[in-house]
């Protein structure tokens, strides 16, 4: 028999108390599985924010279901044919292996691969400094994507620190993602990197300090050993008169000693560091610049040259962490105040 | 019942108890609507109706029901125990009395040596035969039939008739929906014809066949001239068929004069019959004659 | 209560006769039965990929039977008019949709069983293999919790198979079948990804109102199917609560019976 309209009503009045009832079940739930480390940590616009690709992977992992994984592990095989063969763009392949992240995202080797490719071989791909910023600022978010699905995995933490060290010149951001791993079970060179970061910052006694832990872990350490003499005899004194203002004091110092060794990196760094400190800086550019120009490998000092040329009005070329900073300030540490100008 | 004018309109039907009454029509006249109708699978868009004093769709006349539907499918995986046994479960019937009644069922409709067959291998007619059965289960009141011997073949249809008319026998009421009309003609008591949702004439099947002017037909073989010529002045008109000569008569007095008369005169006398009405002939008045 | 179960039965055994959901049963055995060979394309994650493509065998073929039982079971009847004998029974519309489901819902658990019983084979008979190399390594997944939590992921799938059903059959009762079937992929595949329409109706996302009320109520009114994915935590080894169990179980019921009532009025109005 048909139903009367009046208990038509009554049934859509049950369906929507349901529906309405049942929000603090789902609330509920929701939170459970966030805490419980079981929802997607990031969320998906955040991903499709950073990278429209991702949607993709999103939409084959939903029709997939189940084989996502499979799919994934097939997916990144066809990477390695279009990385090996070259057909197709570089580009491409990146597209591929975004996907394969999402599908998979407890897969530790495409989060790691992706963001190799992103940071060093397709960043030499182009000369253009914004492009090369974009290629970072997505290695970095891809590295702390996977961080976010594989909290555990090492490997992530320490690719991580290594762009920041190698091709962001941020060497406190590098050392936080290497302080990072320092609860989990981790080799001993990490140790050890955090230390080398301090020193390339400049930050002296912070790199003593860290030479010091390293040789508390292993007191037969024979790189922390010569390092912490290296320290202490050659920048350790400057640095005492610098943090004491007697500028002119710490680069007499310093110029004792790289007079000895011309090449030494983190002495010029230092000196320079010194020479903006105390205001000095044309001398102070020139110093970055003559680091820039005889050291291909020297990103930090170009990105200071740069960034200090600018400052001076001078005509230079930006360069990407210069351009990353200023387009992505939360991805990096900010200036210090003698920095900014 | 009142119906809407597409489908029907205002239908009112006077099914006797223990006979089987037959809805005939035109395709599309609204037969199937209304077995629909009065089984609550599709619903009058306005007005009412009930049987035995239920509205319609409702579950309380429904335990007094059969449903014979036209073409039957059944659930291909079960034999014919098994799918009255899943029939009779709907009524809360179980145990020795559902058992007795299926094997009774079974036999009436010459099933019972078949019936460990799965329904799936059957042929229509036994298919035919189960859907009685399963319209029987419940021992019904009524039971409703829609085109029971379409498309079964001439023996089949035959096998058929008799279980409705037994069944009848043994006092259910039967009601049925056809286009078929010798074998409505065959089968039913009363008839009720529909033409486009209405109801044009209705009565038992001797009220609608006993015309007025009914007239009665002698048959003769071996006439000779004389005797040919005789018939001819007592008869009101003759027809030749071959050797037989098929003479029309106003009354019944004047048949069998003639019969006389021509058997006196060497003549054979092959029937004396009065010509009646088929239901077709009543049919087509009712519904206005054959379109052009 | 007894004419439901004497339809849920009747469709129940019918329904395991199709030869297409056999058809589907024997590939999806084969596929979990061999999952193990999967294994190779993840050198160092091989018990991860064994779990991931054996659930996730499961979750997909179960969704593919759950659709196609779901979307035929009433139209078949109307088509071949046996809801004609059974209606003109003592038997509401409402009986018949209830045991049409139920009737549904124990085939898909025979068949998800099935393939769960066969995973679990393949599991207990690989795993050791595979746990042996796995400090060697170095991977992070631990073994504590894997068993079980493998049954519980089967019992959610279980849960949300049967809300799957649910949808695929009140579907086919609105739409033909083949269009109920293409709904209940999309509900089934927007309802995996239900939080990105909460996202998108979030004003932190910059959700203007429109959005946020269309994007908010189609959030509301869809099933939530991730809540019975619980892979994360078998791939970090954490221990899943059994009160979540609970309440995703109690979800999964309201759910239903939505569906169902949904369902129910749309069958009574339904004429055939």
């Amino acid at each position: 028999m048909r139903l009367s309209r009046s208990y038509k009503a009554i049934i859509l009045i049950i369906l929507a108390t349901l529906i309405v009832g049942s929000i603090p079940l789902d609330n509920n739930i929701r939170y459970r599985r966030l805490v419980l480390g079981m929802k997607q940590p990031m969320p998906l616009t955040k991903i499709v924010d950073f990278d429209p690709t991702a949607l993709t992977g999103v939409m084959i992992g939903a029709i997939l279901g189940g084989f996502r994984e499979v799919a994934a592990a097939m997916m990144w095989a066809k990477v390695h044919t279009l990385w090996s063969t070259g057909k197709g763009t570089w580009f491409d392949a990146l597209y591929v292996m975004r996907t394969v992240t999402v599908l998979d995202p407890h897969w530790i080797e495409p989060w790691r691969i992706t963001s190799w490719h992103m940071a060093y071989n397709l960043y030499v791909e182009t000369d253009d400094a914004k492009q090369r910023a974009i290629l970072l600022d997505k290695a970095i978010d891809c590295l702390k994507e996977g961080i976010s699905w594989n909290p555990e995995e090492i490997h992530l933490y320490m690719d991580l620190a290594w762009i920041y060290f190698d091709k962001l010149d941020d060497y406190e951001k590098a050392a936080k993602w290497f302080r990072a791993t320092l609860q989990m079970e981790h080799p001993a060179h990490i140790d050890r990197m955090i230390a080398h970061a301090y020193e390339q910052l400049p930050d002296i006694p912070k790199a003593l300090d860290w030479y010091d832990y390293c040789l508390k872990r292993n007191p037969n350490d024979p790189i922390a050993k010569g390092a912490t003499l290296t320290i202490r005899e050659r920048y350790l004194p400057a640095w005492r008169l610098l943090e004491a203002g007697d500028y002119e004091g710490a680069l007499a110092l310093l110029n004792q000693y790289l007079e000895v060794d011309p090449s030494d990196v983190i002495g010029r760094h230092v000196r320079a560091h010194i020479l903006e400190e105390a205001g000095r800086l044309e001398e102070a550019y020139d110093a970055w610049q003559q680091m820039s120009d005889s050291s291909a490998l020297d990103d930090l000092a170009r990105r200071k040259a740069a960034e200090l040329g600018t400052a001076l009005g001078k005509d230079v070329a930006p360069v990407a962490t210069q351009v990353l900073r200023q387009q992505r300030p939360d991805q990096m540490t900010p200036l210090r105040r003698s920095e900014k100008r | 019942m009142e119906g809407n004018p597409v489908g029907l309109i205002d239908l009112s039907l006077d099914v006797e108890e223990g006979q089987i009454f037959g809805l005939v029509g035109p395709n599309g006249s609204g037969k199937t609507t209304t077995l629909k109708l009065l089984l609550g699978l599709v619903f009058p868009t306005s007005g009412s109706g009930e049987i035995f004093g239920y509205p319609l769709g409702s579950l309380s006349y429904k335990e007094r029901i059969g449903f014979v539907p036209e073409g039957p499918y059944f659930y291909d995986h079960l034999n014919a125990v098994e799918l009255l046994r899943f029939y009779g479960s709907l009524f809360g019937m179980g145990g020795t009395e559902m058992e007795d009644r299926i094997e009774y069922l079974l036999k009436v409709v010459g099933m019972w040596d078949r019936r460990e067959r799965k329904t799936g291998n059957y042929s229509r007619g036994m298919l035919q035969r189960i859907a009685l059965a399963q319209a029987l289960i419940n021992d019904p009141d009524l039971i409703l039939m829609d085109e029971p011997t379409a498309g079964l073949d001439p023996i089949g249809a035959i096998q058929i008739r008799e279980v409705i008319r037994r069944l009848r026998d043994e006092g259910n009421t039967i009601f049925i929906c056809s286009h078929l009309l010798k074998e409505m003609e065959l089968l039913c008591d009363s008839v009720a014809i529909l033409n486009r949702g209405v109801v044009c004439r209705q009565g038992s099947m001797e009220e609608l066949l006993a015309g007025e002017d009914s007239r009665y037909l002698a048959s003769f073989r071996r006439l000779d001239e004389d005797s040919r010529q005789q018939l001819q002045s007592l008869a009101e008109q003759i027809e030749v068929k071959g050797e037989q000569y098929l003479a029309t008569f106003a009354d019944q007095q004047s048949a069998a004069a003639a019969g006389i008369a021509m058997i006196e005169q060497g003549a054979e006398l092959v029937e004396i019959a009065a010509q009646r009405l088929t239901l077709e002939d009543v049919f087509i008045e009712a519904v206005g004659g054959i379109p052009e | 209560m007894k004419a439901i179960w004497r339809i849920a039965k009747a469709t129940f055994h019918e329904a395991l006769r199709h030869r297409f959901l056999n058809g589907i049963l024997i590939f999806a055995i084969l596929i979990i039965g061999s999952s193990w060979a999967f294994t190779y394309l993840q050198p160092g994650a091989e018990l991860k990929m064994l779990v991931d493509v054996g659930l996730g065998a499961i979750r997909f073929f179960g969704m593919l039977i759950a659709i196609f039982v779901g979307v035929r079971l009433i139209p078949d009847e109307i088509e071949k008019q046996t809801i004609h004998t059974v209606l003109a029974k003592p038997v509401t519309r409402g009986q018949f949709l209830l045991g049409k489901f139920f009737g549904g819902v124990a085939t898909v658990f025979t068949n998800v069983a099935l393939m769960g019983i066969a995973f679990g084979g393949v599991y207990m008979i690989k795993a050791p293999e595979f746990r042996e190399i796995l400090p060697e390594k170095g991977t992070m997944i631990s073994m504590e919790f894997m068993g079980p939590n493998i049954a519980k992921a089967i019992g959610l799938t279980f849960m949300e198979l049967f809300v799957l059903t649910g949808i695929a059959v009140v579907a086919s009762v609105i739409f033909s079948w083949v269009l109920a079937s293409i709904f209940s992929f999309f509900i089934y595949f927007v309802g995996q990804t239900a939080d990105f329409l909460r996202e998108l109706a979030s004003p932190e996302h910059g959700a203007d109102t429109a959005s946020t009320i269309i994007f908010g109520v189609l959030y509301r009114i869809l099933p939530h199917f991730e809540i019975f994915d619980i892979r994360e935590s078998i791939m970090k080894d954490n221990f899943v609560p059994w009160s979540l169990l609970g309440n995703v179980t109690a979800q999964a019921m309201i759910y239903i019976v939505v569906v169902l009532m949904l369902g129910y009025l749309f069958f009574n109005e339904r004429e055939m």
